[in-house]
């Protein structure tokens, strides 16, 4: 259904992205995961044409055959909220707080369908009860500030969908969300995916909250995606070491008879930090954080191909044997 | 020997106090709770639990308007009154937003001394300033930066720094990772750790991670709406949680736990 | 080069290379600023001791005569006077009027201001109502009190302004005042001890200083044209002293007549106002640890 190739976005002399292939099949959730600087957000805002202005955007981004980038905006403002939906990452700060749910709702149908305005508060009463919010007749006159973060967050999950996207693209959607209210959207996301045979890109630093909700994960550092594939292959056997050490850095809530002895333990770091956009290494760009960098790394590493889609780009990658691609 | 922190009773509201007061106005109700010497307790809750006021209530930030609250076997109401500067050296706060928490007119090197000039009425040398950056593995020559010049590890390494200047008795850590990158919070928490082992610190953090609490801090309070719900020891009350609440909120962790068994 | 310097030659020729660096990175806005602000008030003491012509001269016999004639380069007034004249004069006291009130005016104001702000949420409301009587007061009202107790004059217009301005800056100073007393580093001031007046002269005022230098420019403009406005209504200053404001107030029936009248006060007025505000954004620029200095070249 989409499908990117060779994307390049570059500010200034910087190459922020670079994607060599990333494709995400028609109903399908993947998710790209990167901490900041990663160029994710960069990626998936190129997508819909929310890139920044100065922002140079190359390449080739296909959504159901027909090329994405280069496209005016009016075609863009067509495609945003009609077959691709997006949710952002602060619920509060996305809606507006002078106007009413109802409305702010309603948006979104207005401009892209045509239905009478009966059929639209119709419409928009069915989103309300599919993401789960009570009572959503009185929901309908209420303002945001009245609701709670969660129930946010279900409004604008409502209004993204409202035209029956193919696509949804959701940015750090529960990154400001306490945690048992994330649980209630994570949920929600893979539901309204399942029944609708909507596919996601879930866009998010929180390896955790991608696992749960992705099929596929594609990670990326430095604007260059190290590894792609199934969730369970990236997380169980993942390869690059990049991946590998972003999972061992946080573990989250280990198993309960596990507590005990994790007590005072120390986390596993990734030496160094994120260096800026200009003091990237040149070839693999992890090589000065990595524990396992040989000379090879300063030449850019080869795609290496695993099982079922498992791709990754590493000299010296975690366990098992590699097949490099051909050429 | 009697505990550090000895709470009962407290009571803590913002604004006016007016005369017929509900319930569910009262930021924290009816808190009791002791921490020992030396400990490290987690403090866990949703948000408007009340977590961040109770830090700021232990700390003498905030009047509380019933209840007692003793540091050291003294009132903290006395410690206010009679000896502020000690109660505020034996109590340092590293905050959420390393951004937030650093003044952007300030140099670092300005910022870092202001608790010993303030407490201890002095000027830190450039030795002190070095050797207390070292402590949390930065370089001096970051003392003549400004704080947008520097990374949020970098920024929140240095609030570190600067809280334990003045050598506390009590490290408050109000959600001290939150806003950093992954690959970040683990360094970050890792000095805490080690800053705590190394200066003998009783470390209160707050935390909305379980999974960082759990690793962290040996005793855990679980917050509600003002009230405390669970206490105890950390590996059991995660383990077994008690109350519907509780368990609710470890589910919750385990759902987005890279260790939780695959889908 | 003079031989007291040849002990340590190289010393003090590498100091002024520092100062030279140091000045020519500055913005040029705050060059041209301060080149335009000096230059006027350079022109207001110069008239203390020299003019062109007589100050008090009257020349009816050569009133209305256009810029460039014989002995008039800006031209005359309907008295015959000398513009160039009336301009340094004016420059006195359109500058002095308008940079003391906006001064004591933003000064008092700001600490007010402060001091509500650090009040907390408690008395904030009902002083902020002080501040918004303050602001209420019609302006030219007491402006008309106080000249029945004081007289018409500098003073008088000043104090009026003053009174007219202090509740604005004090009511523009509130509002970001208290925003950074709920930031954390204002909250980490207080955990280690800091009393509350050191927070607010340290670290709000600071942070909110770029906020009252903008509010002092805009201040400065609207005091020269409010002064003018009260000369015109008898409050300010009276003839034979001139002021830019009335200058221009005198030359307005004369717009068909003679439109250059207008047209010199008006520049004078432009010009300084520009200066003052480039000279605002120059000094924020300088004080702003953030912004790159670029300099003039």
């Amino acid at each position: 259904m989409l499908e990117i190739r060779d994307l390049s976005v570059s500010i200034g002399p910087h190459e922020i992205v670079h994607i060599d292939a990333l494709d995400l099949p028609t109903g399908r959730r993947v998710g790209l995961v990167g901490e900041s600087g990663s160029g994710k957000t960069m990626t998936a805002m190129s997508i819909v044409g929310l890139q920044p202005a100065d922002a140079k955007v190359t390449g080739s981004i296909t959504f159901e055959g027909s090329e994405l980038l280069g496209r005016s905006e009016t075609e863009m403002a067509k495609v945003r909220g009609g077959d691709i939906g997006l949710i952002l990452q602060d619920p509060a700060r996305a809606l507006d707080p002078m106007m009413r749910i109802g409305r702010q709702v309603s948006e979104a149908i207005r401009i892209h369908m045509n239905l009478s305005r009966k059929e639209v508060g119709e419409r928009v009463l069915s989103l309300l009860a599919q993401v789960q919010l009570p009572d959503p007749e009185q929901l309908l006159r209420r303002y945001p500030h009245q609701l709670s973060g969660g129930q946010q967050q279900r409004v604008l999950i409502a209004s993204a969908i409202a035209c029956d996207p193919k696509l949804l693209i959701a940015d750090e959607p529960t990154t400001a969300l306490d945690v048992t209210v994330q649980e209630g959207i994570l949920e929600l996301l893979v539901q309204l995916s399942d029944e609708r045979g909507m596919g996601i890109l879930f866009v998010s630093h929180d390896l955790g909250v991608v696992r749960f909700v992705c099929e596929e994960i594609a990670v990326l550092y430095g604007g260059r995606l190290v590894e792609v594939g199934p969730t369970t292959a990236v997380v169980r056997t993942s390869r690059h070491r990049y991946t590998e050490s972003l999972l061992a850095a946080n573990p989250g809530l280990a198993d309960s008879h596990e507590l005990e002895e994790y007590v005072g333990r120390r986390f596993d770091v990734i030496r160094g930090s994120v260096p800026a956009l200009g003091d990237f290494p040149t070839g693999c760009r992890f090589r000065d954080r990595c524990d396992f960098a040989s000379d090879a790394c300063s030449e850019p590493p080869p795609t290496m191909i695993g099982e079922h889609g498992h791709r990754f780009r590493c000299w010296n990658p975690a366990e098992g044997t590699v097949n490099a691609a051909a050429g | 020997m009697p505990p550090l922190v000895e709470v009962s009773g407290l009571h803590f509201r913002y604004g006016k106090a007016r005369v017929r007061e509900h319930d569910d106005a009262w930021t924290l109700r009816d808190l009791t709770l002791n921490i020992e010497d030396g400990s490290t307790l987690g403090v866990v809750g949703e948000s408007g639990s009340g977590k961040s006021t109770l830090v700021r209530v232990l700390c003498g930030l905030l009047h509380h308007q019933h209840g007692e609250v003793r540091f050291d076997g003294r009132d903290i109401r006395e410690w206010l009154s009679e000896s502020q500067a000690d109660l505020r050296r034996r109590n340092q706060i590293v905050f959420q937003s390393p951004r937030r928490s650093l003044d952007p007119r300030m140099s670092i090197r300005r910022a870092l001394g202001q608790p010993v000039r303030s407490l201890e009425r002095r000027v830190p040398s450039d030795t002190e300033l070095t050797e207390w950056l070292e402590r949390v593995g930065l370089d001096s020559e970051i003392l003549q930066r400004y704080p947008h010049q520097l990374s949020g590890g970098q920024l929140q390494r240095v609030g570190i720094a600067r809280a334990i200047s003045v050598r506390p008795s009590v490290l408050y850590a109000d959600e001290p990772v939150s806003a950093l990158d992954v690959s970040v919070q683990a360094q970050v928490l890792n000095l805490l750790m080690d800053v705590r082992s190394q200066f003998g610190l009783t470390l209160v953090m707050v935390s909305h991670d379980l999974g960082v609490v759990s690793r962290l801090c040996e005793e855990v309070i679980v917050m509600k709406d003002g009230l405390i719900v669970e206490a105890g020891r950390t590996s059991e009350i995660l383990a077994n949680p008690q109350t519907a609440y509780t368990e609710a909120l470890v589910t919750a962790a385990r759902t987005v736990s890279l260790a939780a068994p695959d889908r | 080069m003079p031989d007291d310097s040849a002990i340590e030659p190289d010393a003090s020729r590498a100091a002024l290379k520092r100062v030279f660096r140091t000045v020519v990175r500055l913005p040029f806005p705050l060059f041209l600023g301060a080149f335009l602000v000096m230059s006027f008030v350079f022109i207001a003491l110069l008239s203390f001791f020299w003019t062109p012509y007589d100050p008090a001269a009257i020349n009816v016999p050569d009133r209305l005569l256009p810029p460039g004639s014989d002995r008039y380069i800006f031209g005359t007034d309907r008295l015959g006077r000398d513009v160039v004249t009336q301009l340094m004069l004016g420059a006195r006291n359109s500058l002095y009027v308008s940079v003391l009130s906006t001064t004591v005016a933003v000064t008092i104001g700001a600490l007010f201001g402060l001091f509500v702000a650090g009040t907390g949420p408690r008395w904030q409301g009902p002083l902020s109502r002080i501040a918004d009587v303050g602001l209420s007061l019609p302006g030219i009202l007491v402006a008309f009190v106080l000249a029945t107790k004081l007289g018409p004059g500098n003073t008088t217009a000043t104090l009026a302004i003053i009174v007219w301005f202090i509740p604005v800056a004090a009511r523009v100073t509130i509002g970001p005042a208290t925003q950074v007393l709920a930031l954390d580093y204002v909250e980490a001031a207080f955990a280690y001890g800091r009393s509350r007046r050191f927070v607010l002269m340290n670290h709000v005022l600071p942070n909110i200083g770029p906020l009252l230098i903008v509010l002092a420019s805009v201040m400065f403009a609207a005091a020269i044209l409010i002064e003018a406005a009260l000369s015109f209504l008898g409050v300010g200053v009276q003839p034979p002293t001139s002021s830019w404001g009335r200058f221009l107030n005198e030359a307005q029936p004369l717009l068909e007549a003679a439109p250059y009248l207008m047209f010199f006060p008006g520049i004078a007025i432009v010009l300084t106002v520009l200066g003052f505000n480039l000279l605002g954004d120059g000094l924020r620029t300088i004080l702003d640890p953030q912004q790159a200095r670029t300099g003039i070249f």
